[in-house]
């Protein structure tokens, strides 16, 4: 028994939905591109214009697609290019936090961070911790069936 | 739907690790009716050209190219498909080279993120819908608040590209600051000399009759958005009329007189006067609140001395005027930290402490003393104590270092050196700053004073001065931790420039927002410091941060240059079309959206109930369609429906 659910961890592959802002984390993902640095393949990007369009019911529904987890990259704070999009952002982010306890969906399954267009050694670090914490957390298991 | 699918191998860049013939495989099988053409450089000539014949061909519904960064060719590839007859926003573009295949060696890994990253753009274009640019009339014409050099430099250099100008000053003379100083740092230059042949221009110069002056005046509404402002503007009475020939007569028959605000309060003025001498344009005022009719009295001295007809307008009354304007350009100034909160500094209290615009007069022919700098018993002072840094870098009062204070501080000194050679000059300062390619010249010429001594303080509010028998008394403890003091026969203090009172009601008004100390805040310090954070509306000079006269008028240019980009003639506006946009239907009128927008572009429409984006003003960001609880906002192009798609072909 112990031996058959080592397996199936080791060969988890977590697909994980990425929202990139356009200005600072989608070019700080095409800054670790450019410098050809590695990192695992399991976050897809979504690429928004801004954090703060990042509406709360896309993550939901990522989730509820079968989504073993979301990152929300936005641009650090007081750098976004529309000024405060990214304050919302975290702001929702933590009031989403809370509902996603309540689903029994893990918080680490949510990240939120801050990349700049120049860190593409951040965005390859964040990609790479968020890949292993999802690994370590398993599959998400909704309660209820997705459709 | 036809999707053209063109997959771009960037020579063996992408191919190296993506199978693109696997990628494709899956994709047209997923998406029957579409197609794929595989280009090897789809950003070369031939790539592009290719690429615009093979949409000719096939005329396709949708398009996705699967290469490099959208941040780089994105905008062409549109451009291409507008030329080949396409709606340019039915195209998506994917980044499988820096995103896919750059980062993930194993190539079935590769493989694998490419068909995910294409089939959610396949899905999304699908649901894309046609955008086009629209186009508004904007009206060239500016409105400059303020005459000082900024405001007249911005006027000027807008008269001259021939807009129309409407200059608003609420005094009664143009010139601003300038005109209260004799003697500029840091070359000594003549102040009234290098202002006069310049406030000439505007006034009479080949351009002036692009610029009406409106002196006395302010604003006092402001409506509509950039390209297309309303602004309502009172001008105060001024009693005399434009035929005026600046004789005076008047002025010497009048026999009321009041508090001189050019001079700082320090001597009289008559009720009818000069602004000041040497006052542009030359004319005199009436100041109601010293003219004894005002009060009742029947006296018009005045009137019966000019020797003009119906140029002394006793019945003269306040003139409301409207204007409309495409751009706005603030040019109010800044005011001097009030040296009365640092009680210990006896300003108002102890004789003889001064700020330095009184020294300013005290030291100018046309002051209350004719030049003659005197202490408060009348006689020439034996010694002055400069003050730097009073209530700048500080937190308990203002923790910006103005940048000019240091350096008219060491041009009092050589003011004193030449006015009164012997006399003890003492700098007592926080910090130093004289930055600048030619600003240190004003610090050499103080330190070969030889009357001169310079003595860093460790914190203002330690500093007491009291009032001793032949001047001040003056006790510190110095940046070494001893506690000295020393008497002084004049303190001249060099405030903090903070932002004006007008600052306040203009920002209220046009929703501007201001910093901590009252400057209007810039949309970006670095790029756009020129421009406000309401688009359309300009900062120039001392209103957005602490600077002196030539950082002032280079802003004002700064600011020109927006208006004269931005409107050109014949240019109409572009609306981009990624913009947001209320569905009034379902708009509950919660008013949340207008609170979240960073740009001020969404409006509450009173009669419906209901909010509204000005598609002029929004950037697109989207963050009001992800705040709006009844789903009322659309994100053109970046829309629910459409992410969604992209969320469920990643997770398919």
């Amino acid at each position: 028994m112990t031996t058959l659910v080592q397996i199936h961890t080791e060969s988890f592959e977590p697909k994980i939905v990425g929202f990139l802002c356009n200005w600072c984390s989608y070019a700080g993902a095409d800054k670790a591109g450019a410098s050809q640095t590695p990192y695992p393949p399991n976050v897809s990007v979504i690429r928004v214009m801004c954090s703060g369009r990042v509406d709360p019911q896309f993550v939901l529904e990522a989730f509820h697609r079968g989504a073993d987890g979301v990152m929300i990259l936005a641009c650090h704070p007081g750098d976004c290019h529309y000024k405060e999009g990214n304050y919302r952002a975290v702001q929702r982010h933590r009031i989403l936090l809370r509902l996603l306890e309540q689903f029994g969906i893990e918080k680490e399954r949510c990240n939120f961070d801050y990349v700049s267009a120049g860190e593409g050694d951040k965005f390859v670090r964040v990609i790479t911790e968020m890949v292993s914490t999802i690994k370590a957390l398993g599959p998400l298991r909704l309660a209820v069936p997705a459709e | 739907m036809k999707v053209g699918l063109y997959f771009c191998t960037c020579g063996t860049n992408i191919t190296a690790t993506v199978d693109s013939d696997k990628v494709i495989a899956e994709l047209t099988a997923q998406f029957p009716e579409s197609y794929a053409s595989k280009v090897e450089f789809i950003c070369s000539a031939e790539g592009k050209s290719f690429f615009k014949d093979d949409l000719l061909t096939h005329r396709p519904d949708r398009v996705v190219i699967a290469a490099c960064s959208p941040r780089e060719y994105e905008n062409t590839f549109m451009q291409i498909l507008a030329e080949a007859g396409i709606n340019p926003y039915f195209m998506q573009f994917v980044n499988i080279r820096e995103q896919v295949a750059w980062v993930t060696p194993d190539p079935a890994e590769a493989t694998q993120k490419a068909t995910v990253a294409i089939r959610s753009a396949m899905a999304r274009v699908c649901l894309q819908l046609p955008l086009e640019k629209k186009e508004l009339e904007a009206n060239g014409d500016v409105l400059v608040v303020g005459a000082g050099p900024a405001g007249l430099q911005a006027a000027l250099f807008l008269a001259e590209g021939g807009r129309k100008v409407v200059l608003v000053e609420k005094s009664p003379a143009i010139g601003g600051m300038p005109v209260f100083f004799e003697e500029l740092f840091p070359t000594m230059e003549c102040g009234p000399c290098l202002l006069e042949p310049f406030e000439e221009q505007v006034l009479h110069g080949d351009y002036a009759h692009n610029i009406e002056l409106l002196l006395l005046s302010e604003v006092t509404a402001v409506t509509g958005y950039y390209g297309n402002f309303n602004a309502t503007i009172r001008q105060a009475p001024r009693y005399v009329g434009h035929t005026c020939i600046g004789c005076g007569m008047c002025v010497e028959v009048c026999p009321a007189s009041a508090s001189n605000p050019f001079n700082c309060g320090m001597d009289e003025k008559k009720a009818i006067a000069m602004p000041f001498l040497g006052a542009l344009p030359n004319f005199p005022y009436i100041d109601p609140q010293a003219c004894i009719r005002t009060s009742g009295g029947d006296c018009q001295l005045c009137l019966d001395a000019c020797p003009m007809p119906e140029t002394v307008l006793l019945d003269d009354k306040e003139r409301i005027v409207e204007r409309k304007i495409g751009a706005i350009i603030l040019a109010i100034g800044s005011k001097l930290y009030d040296c009365s909160k640092l009680t210990g500094l006896g300003y108002g209290e102890v004789p003889g402490v001064f700020t330095s615009l009184e020294f300013e007069r005290l030291a100018s022919s046309n002051g209350p003393t004719g030049g003659e700098i005197k202490t408060a018993a009348g006689s020439a002072p034996g010694s002055v104590a400069i003050i730097h840094c009073v209530g700048s870098l500080d937190a308990k009062h203002q923790p910006h270092c103005s940048g000019i204070c240091c350096e008219y501080a060491f041009k009092f000194n050589r003011i004193l050196e030449h006015k009164l050679p012997g006399t003890k000059v003492y700098h007592l300062y926080k910090e130093m700053v004289v930055a600048g390619k030619s600003d240190f010249t004003m610090l050499e010429h103080a330190q070969k004073n030889p009357h001169a001594s310079f003595i860093r303080y460790k914190d203002i509010t330690e500093i007491k001065i009291t009032a001793a028998p032949d001047g001040q008394k003056i006790a510190y403890r110095g940046a070494n931790g001893q506690e000295e003091s020393f008497t002084t026969e004049m303190v001249v203090l060099c405030p903090a420039m903070v932002g004006s009172d007008d600052a306040a009601k203009l920002g209220e008004m046009m929703d501007l927002s201001r910093g901590p100390a009252g400057f209007f805040d810039d949309l970006n310090g670095r790029l756009h410091n020129a421009q406000s954070k309401v688009k359309g509306v300009y900062l120039a000079g001392t209103c957005q941060a602490p600077m002196d006269i030539g950082q002032a008028t280079g802003r004002a240019m700064a600011a020109a240059g927006y208006v004269l980009s931005g409107l050109a003639a014949g240019k109409k506006l572009v609306i981009e079309p990624i913009s947001a946009e209320v569905d009034e239907e379902r708009c509950s009128g919660c008013r949340i959206c207008g609170n979240v927008c960073p740009y001020k572009a969404i409006s509450f429409i009173p009669e419906s109930e209901t909010s509204r984006v000005n598609a002029l003003l929004c950037h697109g960001c989207g963050t009001c369609v992800a705040a709006c609880p009844a789903g009322a906002i659309q994100g053109n192009h970046f829309t629910n429906d459409q992410i969604l798609a992209e969320i469920e072909a990643i997770l398919q």
